[in-house]
């Protein structure tokens, strides 16, 4: 074992406060994403043909499960950050319940306006296609919709003020949380440890997302309810890509801070920030919000000169950050004698997973790709990679660890035979996805032609492997949970 | 003293700008008003308001804002009795209570307040530069457009005041309020 830095204090013995509502959050969590993702093999099947769904039906599915795994997956990554803020910072418990309760509304408002007001205009709420439903949903459904988002958004915000407002009463300024002093070289007796990097980039990008959404949200709103308002079409997809972009990207970065804390109680070694790890949270504050283009490369009247950042910052975004997660990972990894229990191997996976999204994603930013790529599911393929294997990991990783209790042991016969199926079905179901979008397979189609089914089917097996695999850990975790808090 | 010298300027000024309100809706809605405003904070600037009224005055403050967040008001407020209501309400039914209340209010609620504050800006911009008709009849569909973007420069501005402290920590040729940094309201 090495030096043991100030901030790193291993074991639980650093319990976190509200231990107890991250724990909830979580069980939710899990319980959210398997439902999304009996959800996304229902429409898997139905595009397959094994099963037969109304179209309607289907686009219901695609809005739920869009903006539930968005939002869960957000609602995992927060309460994993704020557990880990947690060790370094005083957090008020309040704030994190009403960041919850706000949750439920918005999904309750959203599950509402889907499936009883029959909404099924997709989680990016593109406009003018809230209003335009052709008698599918009333303006009442598209509204609900967009009030939950309100909600939610409105949780967010609460919960990254309290951040932002600890962070700077600890370090004094955000930039000095942001790693500035290692960035310089200057002095600094207490450098912020990783965990508090990513959340003082992460309050700062995703507050702005927030602050933007909210607007083009209630802009829409004026629009459904007074139809005269037109929102100019280009602006609010600019709007709603740019919320839309960093707000997704921002629940993996939120999620990290589970490999930045745990994987040292494993690996022995600590976590620590150092120059290189501030500069590439820095990079990412930055480029997240400059890429966002790259959901416009098709709008031709977009100034040429957004695209092509666009396109060149897509390199410079996630890619110097996932170098670093990814290459210290690998370091301390090999340098150690790990025990690959649950979690460490899931939080292991996710880095990887994680980097192997960030391939096929680049790839699609590029202009000359993209003019092919755009609407295929090639698009499905990379963010499923970074979101399977990525973010959920690390929310199941972080699960695992929950329960753990104290002594590390190796997997069981059903810890590993569930890590292998939902490995094996994540990577699979990713796979055909990718498949797809280079056989030029169109993105949100209910119904797919003769030539696809074999495609779609593949893939139904696949997802059905991932599902079997949530439900062990997921089923798991509430098992232990309810054992050990008696 | 000095802040009742001052918020009797403030009134004055916003006195003496009432042709010019009458002739374009930014000195009307984003100078005279926020003026008639900032009389009232500064007017209660010394004055120590009551925990237990905190939320009523809050209440208060931000009924009031709406109210004159609102075209229409604005268009009545260059009738006699609009003009009457507009010199009265606003330092007293805004100013006062806003900074009575303030000093009370829990950080995450002031940063809450001025975030919405940003959003609202936004969809304001948006409102008078895509109205489809003219919203406030008494100015020119052009004038309507110029404020709008008016607003829209106004939430850059306050994005930029509120986020520097928090950013770059408390500048230190400022003096630290008594409940830490409350005036940058981090
Ligand atoms: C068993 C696991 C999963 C299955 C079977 C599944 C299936 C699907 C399917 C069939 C689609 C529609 C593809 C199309 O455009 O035709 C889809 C879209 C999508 N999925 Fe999944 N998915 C799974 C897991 C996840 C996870 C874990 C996340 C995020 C955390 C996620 C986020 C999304 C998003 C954002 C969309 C886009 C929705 C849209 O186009 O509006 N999915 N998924
Ligand atoms: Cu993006």
């Amino acid at each position: 074992m090495s030096t043991v830095s100030e901030n790193y204090v291993p074991g639980h013995a650093a319990a976190a406060p509200q231990a107890g509502a991250v724990k909830l959050t979580m069980v939710l969590s899990g319980a959210v994403f398997a439902l999304m993702m009996v959800f996304g093999l229902l429409m898997r099947a139905a595009q397959g043909q094994w099963i037969d769904l109304d179209a309607a039906l289907f686009y219901q599915l695609l809005t739920a499960h869009g903006a539930g795994m968005v939002g869960t997956a957000a609602l995992s990554g927060a309460a994993i950050m704020w557990y880990f803020c947690g060790r370094h910072l005083v957090l008020s418990g309040g704030i994190f319940w009403a960041f919850l309760g706000l949750f439920l509304l918005g999904v309750v408002l959203i599950l509402g306006a889907i499936f009883i007001g029959g909404y099924g205009g997709a989680w990016t709420f593109l406009f003018p296609l809230p209003a335009l439903s052709g008698g599918a949903w009333e303006a009442g459904a598209a509204a609900a919709f967009m009030l939950g988002y309100t909600a939610i958004g409105v949780g967010f915000l609460l919960y990254y003020l309290e951040l932002g407002r600890r962070i700077h009463a600890r370090y004094g300024s955000l930039v000095r949380a942001l790693g500035w002093n290692l960035i310089l070289g200057r002095e600094d007796n207490d450098p912020p440890p990783p965990a508090i990097v990513a959340a003082a980039a992460v309050t700062i990008f995703n507050s702005i997302g927030i602050i933007l959404g909210a607007a083009v949200l209630v802009a829409s709103l004026v629009h459904l309810l007074v139809p005269g308002f037109e929102v100019d079409a280009l602006l609010a997809k600019n709007l709603i890509y740019f919320f839309g972009h960093v707000f997704i990207n921002a629940s993996i970065y939120m999620a990290v801070t589970a490999v930045y804390e745990i994987l040292p109680e494993y690996t022995g070694k600590p976590w620590k920030s150092n120059r290189l790890f501030a500069i590439a949270w820095n990079a990412v504050l930055i480029f997240v919000m400059a890429v966002y283009w790259h959901h416009l490369l098709q709008d031709v009247v977009m100034p040429p000169w957004m695209l092509v950042v666009g396109q060149l910052v897509s390199y410079f975004s996630g890619i110097p950050l996932i170098a670093v997660t990814a290459f210290s990972t690998f370091l301390y990894v090999r340098g150690s004698k790990m025990t690959w229990d649950l979690a460490s191997s899931l939080l292991v996976l996710s880095v990887a997973g994680w980097s192997v999204g960030s391939v096929p994603a680049s790839i699609d930013g590029m202009i000359s790709v993209n003019k092919v790529m755009h609407n295929t599911m090639w698009v499905p393929g990379h963010f499923h990679t970074y979101l399977l294997l990525g973010e959920v990991a690390m929310a199941f990783g972080f699960m695992a660890w929950l329960v753990r209790g104290k002594t590390i042991s190796q997997m069981d016969g059903l810890d590993r035979a569930a890590f292998v199926t939902y490995l094996a079905g994540a990577a699979g179901f990713v796979t055909v996805f990718l498949f797809s979008g280079a056989a030029s397979i169109p993105r949100r189609w209910a119904v797919h032609y003769e030539e696809w089914l074999a495609h779609d089917r593949i893939g139904t097996l696949f997802g059905g492997l991932v599902v079997l695999g949530t439900l062990v850990f997921v089923l798991r975790f509430a098992a232990r949970l309810g054992r050990r808090e008696g | 003293m000095k802040m009742t010298v001052l918020a009797l300027l403030a009134a004055a000024e916003a006195i003496a700008l009432r042709q010019a309100a009458e002739a374009s809706p930014i000195q009307h809605v984003l100078v005279q008003m926020p003026l008639l405003v900032l009389a009232g904070v500064l007017i209660s600037w010394d004055m120590r308001g009551r925990r237990v009224w905190a939320v009523p005055l809050l209440l208060t403050a931000l009924t009031a804002f709406l109210f004159w967040m609102l075209p229409r008001s604005v268009d009545w407020a260059l009738t006699p009795a609009g003009e009457t209501a507009k010199y009265l309400s606003l330092p007293l039914l805004l100013g006062v209570p806003l900074r009575l209340s303030w000093p009370w209010l829990a950080p995450v609620l002031r940063g809450f307040l001025k975030a919405n504050a940003l959003s609202m800006l936004g969809v304001l911009g948006f409102l008078y530069t895509h109205a489809p008709l003219r919203i406030c009849n008494s100015y020119l569909v052009s004038a309507q457009q110029d404020l709008g973007f008016a607003f829209l420069q106004l939430a850059v501005v306050l994005a930029c005041i509120w986020a520097v402290p928090v950013l770059f920590g408390h500048p230190r040729w400022l003096p630290s309020g008594s409940a830490g940094c409350s005036k940058c309201g981090a």
